[in-house]
């Protein structure tokens, strides 16, 4: 649990009394019963980090944040869920969606890029053309965070 | 009124009918749009999943652009607004985590200041061009027509997140009645499309977004009315995607908010941005195309 609540998003964990009222807010949480955010808190409050970290579970949660605005202790489950995927993510697991928008990211500055026809379509129109200007910027940075190492990892 | 237009990933890589009609409307109610040279993208939730620091610093390098060019920043997408203003929020309150950011941020000549403010077309519209001056803007009200409006997920929640300016439903919804249809109340108007798990779980964003469309066709709506790109993705093409697997027909429009107002506005789409609704609109609009 200290790794989570270490974590500029995590602390709201140490909040957490198990109360349920996320998992009854989730809309995924409705769907399936693989993904219930309070039985994820209280794993985590559990240390089973064997359990969490490899696993889809984190990944499950949309952002869309109805649990934040209804958590009685302000434990912040949807943020959570941020610090829960970084740790994730440093031990390999990462969705192929993420990981290449990462990727593109790190790339382009971009997490998705026009096709050429959309390029030409935006010139006819007069447009601002799309550029990569501040890729070396963004590169540094991100080196910096040590963020393309886990895109080069992944 | 002026803004640093910032424009994100999406719209201009898969929906410039979007933008078209963005920068047709906007300054015909007043509004200056200046595009934001070398920004990059907002670190949605995606990035945010990945790595805390790079998000903060490179949101922060947008926000630091905007700064410099000394406009408070207008944002069209859910995620790049949320993702932008939650940075600007954490970076104007808490010292020890700015210092840190621009730490990053001097290796490449840019200082985050906190000197402006994010908004959304939605903030911009009825905060700042004011509801009054778009009613008087519309010229052909478009009657008769029965909408849900989508607001996203992002747009209002976390409402503390919120704080510096709050918008919201009621907000939005006064906004498109303004163009002269009938925004409806539906049930689950607060829920999420789906779209978030896009490429993580395409079967799970998908009967996400079907009991959104169910809520939507059982208060016998025409069209659905969005603001975020990534709300019309998952609810235009969603429809084809569940029509294949589900074999569920629901066949609603879907047309970006910024559409109906220039519909509302008099001027006419063009074809190629008809064509990009997946699900037809000519037939519910076919008056006013």
């Amino acid at each position: 649990m200290a790794e989570v609540a270490n974590t500029p998003r995590g602390k709201g964990v140490l909040l957490c009394i198990q109360c349920g009222r996320c998992s009854s807010s989730c809309p995924v949480a409705r769907l399936t019963e693989e993904h219930n955010p309070r039985r994820l808190m209280e794993m985590v409050i559990m240390g089973f980090k064997k359990e969490v970290l490899p696993h889809q579970l984190p990944w499950y949660c949309l952002s869309c944040f109805t649990c934040l605005d209804r958590c009685p202790q302000g434990g912040d489950v949807g943020e959570v869920m941020f610090a829960i995927r970084n740790l994730a993510v440093r031990q390999g697991n990462v969705p192929a969606g993420v990981a290449g928008q990462a990727k593109a990211l790190y790339e382009t500055t971009r997490v998705i890029n026009p096709v050429r026809s959309v390029l030409d379509k935006r010139e006819s129109l007069g447009f601002s053309k799309i550029s990569n200007e501040g890729l070396e910027e963004v590169q540094k940075i991100l080196k910096k965070t040590g963020m393309e190492k886990i895109v080069s990892s992944t | 009124m002026k803004y640093a237009f910032f424009l994100g990933c999406l719209i201009p890589a898969r929906e410039l009918s979007y933008e078209v009609s963005v920068r047709k409307v906007m300054p015909e109610l007043g509004v200056e749009l200046v595009d934001m040279k070398g920004a990059n993208c907002c670190a949605p939730f995606s990035i945010q999943s990945v790595d805390y620091s790079s998000w903060m610093a490179l949101a922060a390098r947008d926000l630091a652009i905007a700064e410099e060019m000394g406009m408070d920043v207008m944002t069209l997408c859910n995620d790049c607004y949320e993702s932008l203003l939650m940075v600007n929020n954490i970076l104007k309150r808490n010292g020890e985590l700015r210092n840190k950011v621009n730490e990053l941020l001097s290796e490449v000549g840019k200082e985050f200041k906190g000197k402006i403010t994010v908004k959304n077309l939605v903030d911009v519209l009825y905060g700042d061009v004011g509801l009054s001056k778009v009613k008087k803007a519309i010229k052909e009200p478009i009657n008769g027509i029965r909408v849900g409006a989508q607001p996203g997920c992002h747009l209002t929640k976390p409402k503390r997140i919120h704080f510096e300016i709050l918008r919201g439903f009621s907000e939005l919804d006064s906004l498109v009645q303004a163009t002269g249809v009938e925004s409806v109340p539906y049930e689950r108007k607060e829920m999420c499309c789906g779209g978030p798990l896009r490429d993580i779980n395409d079967d799970m964003a998908r009967q996400i977004s079907r009991q959104k469309l169910s809520a939507l066709k059982e208060a016998e709506v025409q069209a659905i009315v969005t603001v975020c790109p990534f709300c019309f993705l998952q609810l235009d093409l969603g429809q084809l995607e569940i029509k294949r697997h589900f074999n569920e027909e629901y066949n609603l429009p879907v047309i970006h908010f910024i559409e109906l107002l220039r519909l509302g506005m008099g001027m006419k789409l063009e074809d190629w941005e008809i064509k990009a609704h997946r699900i037809p609109i000519t037939e519910l609009l076919k008056d006013r195309l």
